[in-house]
């Protein structure tokens, strides 16, 4: 069928050891192969940069909470347009664009992976349906948990058979990729106008912790064999003096072992939860705590989060957040209560290098990439749109890479911030070869993707391949970050499944992507404790019928299916 | 000095997006040249030559030296003078919606009525219209937290709702009455009104409205702040929206 030859690329493959060689990459049928025959279509990248096509690890691309930032943001809308050509519909918005865009986009930046980070079962099918239809990038959506009445209720019953059971069915139902904890036990407990303040403190009416839900969780994850770690969204975010809470939820798992070559523990946008100080006042940056955590213990890995200014919508399964979000800030304020499973809010905000808490923020998520010396344990994500929308990775790989260009944003941050911040005395400059791993292989590693061809370029993987018109011999990063920056955004080529998607910038084709989720076989009792229970619950509590809960295989028309099967370890 | 002359040719049924028809667009350029600038008309594009009779005289350098006239009602062309820095533009009738949009200077005279936004998030300049305005006269796009932050709209006949709505500055001007709710959500600028109107400012922060004709229902959140003076005339003052903590300063009579 189709194949492809990249001749004279300078690679940089973390996961195969590859670090800037010379050398040609052969395409056939979508996959990297040894070698191909002569007459196949060739690329001379003359020396230029190639990556393994970008993988993102957590973002907000699809569902409902996207679709309540579009419409309580008609402005957003205004900005981003991009008239239909023959090969690509519309773009239009920033922080929320369309869901055209949102394939386009990565693309555009040579990101050909993107998972969509937090999904309640309730709302997989809308999920699902806009993941059809972002065009181009593969996808795949974490599951929420963390709140679930079948989780706490099986956890407080010490039944950790049933629990797996309801995993995998959950799983099953939302087509689901891993477990996602968001604020465990808080979304239920803003049910009821509250939260939970740490965690030790009950949920009301469960009498279970969220140190419970997150060990139980955790425990079944690596039962089940899932590809993904428990992804954990900490209790307490954005509340200064957190990172207590953040470290004391690192050590729940610190004794939790997989099979699998991977993390036990993925906590994400930490830079949010790595708030020292007691209020808003004496607030400061505690990220060195938080890396020196990381820097002494291999078991987790955490994604930044990092803070761009300007516009942002944000929008988490974390509720009460977002109510003070949006209180505090008299800002525009979205609640949704997803029955049994969790809650949500969105709110819009503005991210001012004025004002000092947004300042320190800023540098928060570099401190946290640049403090923690094994680049492979923080990944690069903006928590889009939390922090800021995903087309300004570009912006935060050059911060990373070069000292000078992060001193040009410093002087455009309020005073206020300089002594509450470690990002001055930071010297260190990443390379190009870190920046792959905090891309890509990195984010294909914690997501555990790397046995499905993503996040590298070895013989057997995806010919997910980005171009980028950088030669690295002959770019300093570290000076030349605005070439740098522009390159990273509009790639040279991107060449998903062995298809050029993009060249120069533009979208050259748009193939349809594929959606990865896992089906875990629970072969024991606890499936008909648990079926007794969920049949109960839907009798009596939820407002749909059992029968049309689950996403059918209609809503995902792209699937790969990974099997796994439950045992005690 | 530069005049342009446009002349529709045909009464248009399908709305065109104008944002084109700028002084600064226009300066130093000749009838071809002009001509050939697009427009959409619904999503067809068109060259401007194919929707209006054009004549150039003079030349300029800059904005400040065009003026531009458009003979005849253009009701269904939106957005004439978007975003011009100066200059004049001169219309024989009707406009349809967000003529003079985030406007920074210059001068734009309606003849006419004008649709709805007209100076929709204008910093400066100056917009007259000789006949009605329909609603949000210098309000904001939807979900944009300003409206009008700057320049001056004078309308001589009536507006419909929602006057200034989310203004952030600037100075509008209703010589007729104005519908329900003018300056709802005001965070600054001021609006006078000499006509009636009905429920004037409700969830203002800032900002000044008065009101010379009639109110036929105030809102039940502003505070009574004594008589106050202006121009000779006597008001009462009130200050609020208190439910959201707000300053703003309403005078009726």
């Amino acid at each position: 069928m189709s194949e492809l030859l990249i001749k004279n690329a300078t690679v940089y493959d973390p996961i195969n050891g590859i670090n800037g060689d010379k050398m040609d990459i052969a395409v056939k049928d979508g996959k990297i192969v040894d070698s191909i025959g002569g007459g196949a279509q060739t690329i001379d990248a003359e020396g230029r940069l190639v990556y393994p096509g970008g993988v993102d690890a957590h973002t907000h691309i699809a569902g409902s909470k996207v679709n309540i930032g579009r419409i309580m943001r008609p402005e957003d809308s205004r900005s981003g347009i991009k008239p239909r050509t023959k090969i690509t519909r519309p773009y239009t918005g920033y922080t929320v664009p369309n869901v055209y865009a949102m394939g386009y986009r990565y693309a555009e930046m040579g990101y050909t992976t993107a998972f969509e980070a937090a999904v309640p079962i309730l709302k997989a099918r809308h999920t699902h349906e806009e993941l059809e239809e972002i065009p181009i990038i593969d996808k795949g959506g974490l599951t929420l948990f963390g709140s679930n009445w079948m989780v706490m209720d099986a956890i407080r019953e010490g039944d950790q058979e049933r629990l797996a059971a309801y995993v995998a069915w959950g799983l099953l139902a939302s087509r689901g990729w891993g477990i996602k904890i968001v604020n465990p036990g808080g979304g239920e407990a803003w049910g009821f106008g509250k939260n939970v303040s740490g965690l030790d403190d009950p949920v009301p009416n469960f009498e279970v912790t969220p140190r419970q839900i997150i060990r139980n969780l955790a425990e079944v994850n690596e039962k089940m064999n899932l590809p993904h770690s428990i992804h954990l969204h900490c209790n307490n975010l954005g509340v200064p003096g957190n990172y207590k809470t953040t470290l004391d939820s690192f050590d729940i798992c610190k004794d939790i072992k997989s099979k699998r070559d991977r993390q036990s523990l993925h906590v994400t946008h930490v830079m949010f939860n790595s708030l020292g100080g007691n209020h808003w006042g004496d607030f400061e940056s505690k990220t060195d705590v938080i890396s020196d955590y990381l820097n002494k213990n291999d078991f987790l890995t955490v994604d930044m989060g990092q803070m761009i200014f300007g516009n942002a919508t944000t929008m988490t399964a974390d509720g009460p957040v977002q109510y003070r979000n949006s209180t505090t800030f008299k800002a525009r304020w979205g609640n949704g209560d997803v029955e049994l499973e969790d809650t949500s809010g969105v709110t819009p905000l503005y991210y001012s290098p004025q004002v000092y808490f947004y300042g320190v923020m800023w540098a928060m998520g570099l401190e946290l990439a640049l403090l923690t010396k094994d680049p492979w344990k923080v990944l690069l994500t903006t928590d889009h749109p939390n922090g800021g929308p995903y087309v300004n990775y570009p912006e935060a790989m050059t911060l990373l890479m070069s000292k000078k260009k992060r001193e040009e944003e410093i002087a455009k941050i309020t005073e206020k911030a300089y002594d509450r911040w470690h990002i001055s005395g930071i010297e260190r400059e990443l390379d190009w070869y870190d920046i792959a791993i905090k891309t890509r292989a990195a984010h294909a590693k914690v997501l555990g993707l790397v046995e499905q061809g993503k996040g590298h370029l070895g013989i057997g993987a995806d010919a997910d391949i980005a171009i980028y018109d950088i030669k690295p011999d002959e770019t300093d990063a570290t000076v030349e970050y605005d070439r740098v920056k522009a390159a990273f955004r509009k790639a040279a080529y991107t060449i998903k499944g062995g298809q050029i998607v993009v060249k120069d910038g533009e979208i050259t084709a748009t193939p349809m992507g594929r959606t990865y989720w896992v089906r875990t076989k629970v072969d024991n009792d606890g499936y008909n404790r648990m079926m007794d229970d969920l049949k109960f619950k839907f009798k009596n509590y939820y407002s749909v019928n059992m029968a049309n809960y689950m996403v059918q295989d209609e809503y995902v028309q792209h699937p790969v299916v990974v099997e796994t099967e439950y045992a005690e370890v | 000095m530069q005049t342009v002359t446009l002349v529709p040719k045909e009464q248009f049924k399908i709305s065109i997006e104008a944002e084109l028809i700028t002084p600064d667009n226009f300066a130093g350029k000749s009838n071809t040249e002009i001509g050939v600038l697009i427009a959409y008309e619904g999503n067809t594009p068109r060259p401007l030559s194919e929707l209006f009779d054009i004549k150039v005289d003079g030349s300029a350098e800059g904005a400040d030296d065009v003026k531009i006239e458009i003979k005849g009602s253009v009701p269904r062309v939106k957005r004439i003078g978007e975003g011009m820095t100066g200059g004049r533009i001169l219309i024989d009738g009707d406009v349809d919606m967000r003529c003079g949009a985030k406007m920074k200077g210059g001068i734009i005279t309606i003849n006419g009525n004008a649709d709805s936004w007209v100076g929709q998030e204008m910093t400066g300049g100056e917009i007259n219209v000789q006949g009605d305005a329909a609603y949000y006269v210098g309000a904001g796009y939807r979900g944009e937290s300003c409206g009008m932050r700057g320049g001056k709209i004078t309308v001589f006949g009536n507006a419909n709702d929602f006057v200034g709505e989310h203004m952030c500055g600037g100075e509008i001007i209703i010589k007729g009455n104005a519908g329900i709710l003018p300056g709802v959500s005001n965070k600054g600028g001021k609006i006078v009104i000499y006509g009636n109107t009905d429920m004037p400012g409700s969830e203002m922060t800032k900002g000044t409205i008065i009101v010379k004709g009639k109110v036929a229902d105030l809102m039940p959140v502003y505070q009574r702040e004594g008589i106050e003076s202006i121009d000779g005339e006597e008001f009462i003052k009130y200050v609020g929206d208190v439910i959201v903590g707000g300053k703003g300063e309403l005078f009726v009579r």
